[in-house]
């Protein structure tokens, strides 16, 4: 999952460990998230979306394509 | 006769602020709703001492120490009195501190951050692998001829296999 958590960061001047502070998680956690070698649960999501005042799907990027409306993905032909 | 007032010039008119003006561009208007429940960011935590940091290691450090000393004490009495009936008893009394490390080694697992316990899942699942692998290999070199060992040697290698797997996955995860 890309997100733009490096860039957020950046712009409110905050080290991974500050950021990583605030959050209650480790700086590995912060590393790893950033890197997108780990995609965090739903109440870390959440913190950090209120840690940056913007909305998850402004921070987080999903990279599955969603399949046409109307189509069941299990379904062939 | 007193003459007509004159229409005031364009000049006497007065001006309105542009404020209230219709058509004026600095109208004031409402301020926009803001968009997020959230009105500004969290302020950071409050540090809390260095020692909080570390005080389930201090703990579980406490506890094995306890162990140890109570391990040690029990061997010594039992080698002092190895005919006492009730010797089975006092070799039982190191389970308590056991236990208790036990207890409170699976708390400071419940506690670590969700990626830490991600990594320790993985390194758990390998350690369980590994040992089995390596107890199984073993078992077949025995029936072709290596010598018997102590099946106790089994937890140093899972407690090595367990820091390895910890080594693996978090370097995969930097």
């Amino acid at each position: 999952m890309k997100n733009r958590i490096r860039v957020l960061r950046a712009e409110q001047a905050w080290s991974q460990a500050e950021l990583a502070q605030r959050l209650g998680v480790s700086r590995q956690t912060v590393n790893a998230i950033e890197t997108g070698k780990f995609d965090p649960s739903l109440p870390l999501a959440f913190g950090m979306a209120r840690m940056f005042n913007r909305r998850i799907e402004d921070i987080f990027e999903s990279e599955i394509v969603a399949e046409p409306a109307g189509r069941s993905p299990n379904r062939l032909g | 006769m007193s003459e007509p007032n004159p229409s005031p010039g364009r000049a006497e008119i007065p001006v309105d602020p542009t404020s209230t003006h219709a058509a004026s561009p600095f109208i004031r208007t409402r301020s926009p709703l803001p968009m997020l429940a959230f009105a500004s960011p969290p302020t950071a935590p409050p540090t809390v001492p260095t020692w909080v940091l570390y005080r389930s290691k201090i703990e579980l450090a406490l506890s094995l120490l306890a162990y140890l000393m109570v391990l040690v004490g029990t061997l010594v009495f039992i080698q002092a009195n190895p005919t006492e009936p009730w010797r089975y008893d006092v070799l039982g009394l190191p389970l308590v501190p056991g236990a208790i490390a036990l207890w409170l080694f699976v708390r400071a697992l419940g506690r670590l951050g969700e990626l830490q316990k991600r990594i320790q899942m993985q390194a758990f699942g390998f350690s369980l692998g590994a040992t089995a692998l390596i107890a199984f290999a073993y078992g077949f070199l025995e029936g072709a001829g290596l010598p018997h060992l102590n099946w106790i040697i089994l937890v140093p290698i899972e407690v090595l296999m367990w820091s390895v797997g910890t080594l693996i996955f978090a370097l995969r995860h930097r």
